[in-house]
């Protein structure tokens, strides 16, 4: 075993040289290659794909923000909607109740009228009973009288005819009879 | 393996520089070695020859700029196919390797070294089993050593920075809370290892992993096929058939090699940063 | 049979980082195992340690390709 030796001057030729000794020219296009390689990256490739990065970073963060602001303004909705429900039914309630004191109001009203019309229909027929049964008793009284005395004159005989004696007799007896003084008799007892 | 690999390869057969074991066909099997990894394109055996890995490189590296800057021209947030492989390549190097290892705090201006280191080891790697490529770029040592470098320079230029000078920055080296008499043993071994252990391990890590690699599938298809056309029983011909088939699964096995030395490499790199850029330590 | 002794050394060599590199990571999945949540750190100092680990393997191979 030799230690190789890396003077120039007895090395075999790049062939069957030692593999850990760099070759100068492949050095130098490796310093090329990546020189040029890292300069398109650092100005072209890197920036923008970073860009693009904060890009979806503030996209995702847009979203979801967005996605609350969405979800505050579905809050509000709802609230709104339900404020509104509340109301609707306050109102309904409302409406109800006023129909029904209303309802109640109109039935009383009716029911008073009623009562009213018919105390008066009921007054005016009594009034009417009354003056046709105090018509009638006057009436009664004047035929009574007169058929009374013409019985009793017929069965008297005697004419009283006589104004006064007729009335005089006629009121006495109606008087009488209204007393219950007279007893009406049998005639065959 | 294509064809201008094998001629290349028969090159070296003929002229029999390691006679290894004499077959029955007549001629002579020279198991593949160091010989196989040196190719000039232009200048032949010349310290300036351009040779083809140089030639792949450069390849790479005009794939990789063309496809990331056409890929990320228009970006949108909600990503396209070709927008989601980049940002999967991007995304493991930045959040996996990057920020977990760096730090939130620093990691982004570190972003492109990494991702340059990350990218172009990749695909030179993965040239060792692409076809009509088949030959790992890193496996020569000068491009691991370049890598290497720049992560050198920038590691020590960051942690001077980050320390504040020399003195601060040797002396950061020691982990605090040692008794006295380790220090000075720690200090050796630390400044070894910042100075010579560190960048020598992560050149020849990537470096040795793909020669090896690369070797390996020669060994098993070069001799396979040595074994099938000129092993003169039929014996030797299944073996070499199953050397042939061995070499299929080594391949795959090449395949997560490769991508795991890239993934090292920029990990250690990164891992360096961190330590240089770091408070305490 | 010709060939290099160095390469057989380097085979004895690479043993220890084997087994190194294997408790390593086997330490690292014990602990991610565990805790999945302390991954990150657990990353880095396995990174680490392999890296120290491997780094005597890798001398090995350039010891033995120098010395051949």
């Amino acid at each position: 075993m030799v230690l190789a030796s890396v003077v120039a001057a007895t090395t075999p030729g790049w062939p069957d040289q030692l593999p850990l000794l760099p070759h100068p020219a492949e050095l130098i296009v490796g310093v090329i290659s990546f020189g040029i390689l890292y300069w398109l990256y650092k100005t072209k490739v890197v920036p923008s794909l970073e860009k693009m990065y904060e890009e979806r970073t503030a996209a995702i963060e847009g979203g979801i923000s967005k996605a609350e602001e969405a979800q505050a303004q579905a809050q509000a909705a709802l609230d709104q909607y339900n404020a509104q429900l509340q109301e609707a039914r306050t109102e309904a309630s409302t409406i109800r109740e006023d129909a029904k004191a209303q309802g109640a109001a109109i039935v009383a009203e009716l029911r008073e009228k009623a009562q009213a019309e018919a105390g008066r229909i009921t007054e005016a027929a009594q009034k009417t009973i009354e003056a046709e049964r105090q018509a009638a008793l006057v009436q009664l009284r004047g035929e009574v009288g007169r058929l009374s005395t013409d019985l009793a004159s017929r069965i008297v005989g005697e004419s009283l005819e006589d104004e006064t004696r007729q009335k005089g007799i006629v009121e006495r007896f109606l008087s009488e009879l209204e007393a219950g003084e007279i007893k009406p008799e049998r005639v065959d007892s | 393996m294509s064809p201008t690999v094998l001629s290349s390869l028969s090159t070296h057969l003929l002229s029999g520089a390691l006679p290894a074991a004499d077959g029955g066909g007549g001629t002579s099997f020279v198991s593949p070695g160091v010989s196989d990894f040196f190719w000039p394109l232009i200048g032949g055996d010349s310290n300036w020859a351009f040779t083809r890995p140089s030639a792949v490189l450069l390849i790479s590296v005009g794939i990789l700029g063309w496809f990331f800057i056409a890929a990320t021209r228009k970006l949108t947030v909600v990503p396209g196919k070709r927008q989601f492989l980049v940002e999967q390549v991007y995304g493991f190097v930045r959040n996996t390797i990057a920020k977990d290892v760096i730090g939130t705090k620093d990691f982004q201006r570190f972003l492109p070294l990494l991702f340059t280191l990350f990218t172009m080891v990749l695909v030179n790697n993965l040239f060792g089993i692409i076809p009509l490529v088949q030959f790992p770029t890193m496996s020569r040592i000068a491009f691991p050593i370049v890598l290497t470098l720049v992560v050198y320079v920038v590691y020590h230029v960051v942690g001077l920075k980050a320390k504040g000078g020399v003195i601060p920055y040797i002396k950061s080296m020691v982990p605090p809370g040692l008794p006295g008499w380790v220090i000075p043993l720690m200090f050796v071994l630390e400044l070894a290892t910042y100075f010579v252990i560190r960048p020598v391990t992560l050149a020849l890590r990537l470096f040795g992993n793909m020669f090896a690699g690369h070797l390996l599938l020669l060994v098993f298809i070069v001799g396979g096929e040595y074994l099938l056309l000129h092993g003169g029983n039929i014996g030797l011909g299944a073996a070499g058939i199953a050397s042939g088939l061995f070499s299929i699964v080594m391949t795959f096995f090449e395949l997560l090699v490769e991508f795991l030395q890239a993934f090292v490499f920029t990990i250690l790199a990164a891992l360096y940063l961190a330590d240089a850029v770091s408070e305490e330590h | 049979m010709t060939g290099n002794i160095a390469f057989l050394g380097y085979g004895l060599a690479a043993i220890g980082p084997g087994i190194g590199v294997g408790l390593i990571f086997a330490a690292y999945i014990n602990g991610v195992a565990r805790q999945p949540e302390s991954r990150g750190m657990l990353q880095t100092i396995a990174f680490t340690g392999f890296a120290l680990t491997e780094a005597l393997a890798i001398l090995g191979l350039v010891f033995a390709f120098i010395f051949r």
